[in-house]
């Protein structure tokens, strides 16, 4: 996407193996947080499905599935990584129109100690 | 009519009537004057550089807090860091798609590269979430309820009219969506 200055070079149209390993080579205090996608009745099934593919470069199935875990359950978990990644997706998502919002793991390394806050 | 786009030998192609592109260009140019920011970039030059907006706030408008959502559920004060952060390219990138699509309506015959493609998806896709918050459309039964209006000659007041509008650009959206996602096959 288009998105210009708060974002950085690797979240242009990011490929399979790009994503993989950007996401594998986290460090502990960066973990864990959670990109969540939201259902509305406006954003087309087959577009936020074109937008996991292509941004997420994930493959037609697992993109289909995590539309339709969006659609049928009302949100769904499409990736995870350190706060600052998450928001950078989060950012890209809104750029396509997707409501998208970031929040910590639960259950992840060291929220156990955490308050655990939950919506 | 318009024509469906379609994924073919010369990229993605559509084709629409004058009366359309009028319609679509109005559309592009009500959603780019909702996204200008209210005042002019901060009067900080380098807080501007950066595109740091020390006087983000939520949006008070419905469909304009849709289109710039909260980061965070339940923690306002991140959502409001996020915001000044990143509110603004954002704004500037939406205005930049919604542009770039508007400049392309010059002609009958749209012929699409990958790049206009994803504009015209973006654009299309704002145009419907803002004309979604003055539908009031809060649920699957909503657009259910707004889909089922097709008929222009049934179009007698705003809510009707806008309705019919809704439903050309989801059709055209979804039209292009296939065309990109055929593309992404080849």
């Amino acid at each position: 996407m288009t998105l210009s200055v708060a974002l950085g070079p690797d979240t242009q149209a990011g490929t399979q193996t790009g994503t993989a390993a950007s996401t594998d080579v986290l460090t502990a205090p960066d973990i864990p947080w959670n990109l969540v996608i939201w259902n509305d009745p406006v954003n087309l099934m087959s577009y936020v499905s074109y937008v996991f593919r292509s941004y997420f470069g994930y493959s037609e199935a697992k993109a289909n599935k995590l539309m339709l875990e969006v659609h049928k359950k009302g949100r769904s978990i499409v990736a995870h990584g350190s706060k600052e990644q998450v928001e950078q997706h989060a950012v890209a998502m809104h750029g396509f129109g997707l409501w998208a919002t970031v929040e910590k793991a639960e259950g992840g390394a060291g929220s156990g100690k955490g308050k655990g806050k939950r919506g | 009519m318009a024509k469906a786009f379609k994924y073919g030998l010369k990229g993605i192609t559509g084709y629409l009537e004058p009366a359309e592109r009028e319609l679509l260009r109005s559309l592009f140019d009500d959603v780019i004057s909702m996204l200008e920011p209210a005042e002019a970039a901060s009067q900080d030059p380098l807080a501007a550089l950066v595109g740091l907006d020390s006087e983000a706030r939520e949006p008070s408008d419905r469909a304009v807090r849709r289109l710039l959502p909260n980061v965070s559920r339940d923690d306002d004060e991140a959502s409001l860091e996020f915001r000044r952060y990143t509110e603004r390219s954002l704004r500037e990138s939406k205005i930049g798609a919604l542009k770039a699509a508007a400049l392309g309506l010059d002609k009958d015959e749209l012929v699409l590269t990958a790049a206009d493609a994803r504009h015209w998806s973006t654009a299309l896709n704002d145009v419907r979430l803002v004309l979604a918050e003055r539908l009031d459309i809060r649920d699957d039964a909503d657009a259910e309820h707004v889909h089922r209006m097709q008929d222009w000659s049934q179009a007698e007041d705003v809510e009707s009219y806008l309705a019919l509008v809704y439903n050309f650009t989801t059709w055209l959206q979804e039209s292009l969506v296939q065309a990109m996602l055929a593309s992404l096959e080849a």
